[in-house]
């Protein structure tokens, strides 16, 4: 079965062809990271005129690095939401174009259901498991007892792990996006800084507003003493506090829920501090992490998830289909 | 016999949605209405609709015809990247009309028209045309500007038009059309840049 899928939540147009969710063909994914660094984060407006500009250019890369004709796919798949909504409507209407003008069958991803699905294109998924959601929108603990069966054991009371991460880097200056720098700044630093308790107890749920908010007072307070920041340290430190409450749950949802495979989805499935904890914490189940390609916004993880959901499912949409800033997994 | 022309019009650059399949001049099915910020639900529902009825597909069309704006809509780049896949997927000429022209074609006034798309924030697009018989000219200038304050600046009698259905016979008669000729570079006229950008420089 061949898939054409189409991603453009944010500010990544994508159209990526897949065979039986699993044989990449071809996954373009034409970024705008350049445009909105200016801005210091992405400016919805100038995201929607981008991905209008490039939309045709991207499908056609699609089509002729997979070598595959027109009439070969079987399903087209296209995120839904959540996500920026002028962004999505550019995606999800060329994906109903596309299919429209083709005669295939179309089906509307959630685009978290991508992420997740992201890690299959690494190895098979073993159930029951448990994903870790990690994003610049999202932090979510999901258990999965087999494919397309989605429940959500915890959630960010606030803010997502991403938000903070780009928080803290602009408080300390650096740029945007700045989650990447953080993390590369916590090796070369010592966890000294004090942290706040963030762990929320024994519940599944998170909450990062108040590590971000003692960041910012401790970078103000230093300021105003007139002292130099040791800024790996106040990466470090902040790192250290969050990958552990974040690896913490995780482990408990694993034993609870009995799991035979964890693993992590999301733009901050990439932090690398994140990474080496979940290496040295969590041996006792396979872990499986996606490639760094698949990690950040791409039309291949829709293209696999809408396969999984398709053959769930059997279900597809219809060309009322439309894009939606929320919407909920489960 | 002259072959007759399968035309598909599209303008969803303001509230109102419109979309008609036309055999040269005659119309095969149309849809019309106010939106309710629903472009985006409506638009391929009533294309399908309209193809299916008539037994049409994509590949069967000999043109497009686009309204590019000007406007800041959300539901114009829905109009324009139909029209773009559409082209684009199977080779289709396009050719765009400024969508105040469309506007200015749906009136049966004969002299000056005052075409408007509302902006928000007190501002309009507006675009001064003049309408002679079968025929529309551009008096002045498409601007984003206040209704009132332009009104003032016009010196003749005119009449207001900010909505109507396109008159698709003023429009393949007027010069008003322009052929796009790389189909990746089609995209909606927006007459001004972002706030981000504004605020940019
Ligand atoms: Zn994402």
């Amino acid at each position: 079965m061949i898939i054409l899928s189409v991603e453009s939540s944010c500010d990544e147009t994508s159209v990526s062809i897949i065979r039986d969710g699993i044989n990449v063909l071809s996954n373009i994914v034409l970024s705008q990271i350049d445009i909105h660094k200016a801005y210091g984060g992405v400016v919805p407006e100038i995201a929607s005129r981008e991905h209008i500009k490039g939309i045709t250019m991207v499908f056609e890369k699609a089509l002729n690095i997979a070598n595959i004709k027109k009439d070969e796919i079987d399903l087209v798949a296209v995120t839904k939401g959540p996500g920026l909504i002028g962004s999505l409507l550019i995606g999800v209407n060329a994906a109903k174009a596309f299919a429209f003008s083709n005669d295939i069958d179309i089906v509307g991803v959630h685009h978290i259901a991508g992420h997740i699905y992201a890690n299959a294109l690494t190895k098979d998924l073993v159930f029951p498991l448990i994903c870790l959601v990690v994003s610049g929108g999202h932090t979510e603990l999901i258990l999965m007892k087999e494919h397309f069966d989605f429940r959500k054991l915890g959630e960010t009371m606030d803010d997502a792990v991403g938000e903070a991460y780009d928080k803290v880097a602009r408080t300390v200056g650096l740029g945007y996006p700045g989650g990447p720098l953080v993390d590369e700044l916590a090796f070369t630093g010592e966890p000294n800084y004090k942290m706040p308790d963030i762990s929320l107890g024994k519940t599944y749920n998170f909450s990062f507003s108040g590590i971000k908010s003692h960041v910012i007072n401790l970078v103000h307070n230093i300021k105003q003493r007139n002292e130099e920041i040791n800024i790996p340290d106040l990466c470090a430190s902040f790192q250290e506090t969050v990958s552990e409450v974040l690896v913490t749950k995780s482990i408990r949802a694993i034993e609870e829920y009995d799991a035979k495979m964890f693993m992590i989805a999301g733009g901050v499935a990439a932090n690398k501090g994140l990474r080496k904890k979940i290496d040295e914490r969590i041996n006792n189940v396979e872990v499986i992490v996606p490639e760094f390609k698949y990690c950040t916004d791409n039309a291949a993880m829709i293209g696999v998830a809408g396969y999984y959901q398709y053959l769930k499912t059997k279900k597809t949409d219809n060309m009322r289909l439309n894009g939606s800033s929320r919407i909920d997994l489960v | 016999m002259k072959k007759l022309l399968k035309r598909l019009v599209i303008d969803s650059a303001s509230k109102f949605l419109y979309i008609a399949l036309y055999n040269d001049l005659e119309c095969l099915g149309k849809y019309y209405a106010e939106g309710n910020n629903d472009h985006s639900v409506k638009l391929m529902s009533e294309i399908e609709r309209i193809f299916v009825s008539n037994n049409i597909k994509v590949k069967d069309l000999d043109e497009i015809i686009i309204g590019i704006g000007p406007g800041s809509y959300t539901g114009l780049r829905i109009g324009v990247v139909v029209a773009k896949m559409f082209a684009w997927n199977n080779k289709i000429p396009v050719r765009t009309v400024s969508s105040l022209a469309m506007f200015a074609s749906s009136s049966s006034f004969n002299g000056l028209i005052l075409s408007e798309i509302d902006a928000r924030r007190g501002n309009s697009f507006l675009g001064l045309y003049r309408k002679t018989g079968k025929t529309l000219v551009l008096e002045d200038e498409e601007k984003l500007s206040n209704l009132e304050n332009y009104k003032e600046s016009i010196k003749e009698s005119f009449e207001v038009v900010s909505k109507g259905e396109p008159n698709i016979e003023v429009l393949l008669n007027s010069d008003i059309l322009t052929q796009v000729k790389d189909i990746h570079g089609l995209n909606p006229n927006y007459l001004r840049i972002t706030e981000a950008e504004r605020n940019l420089s």
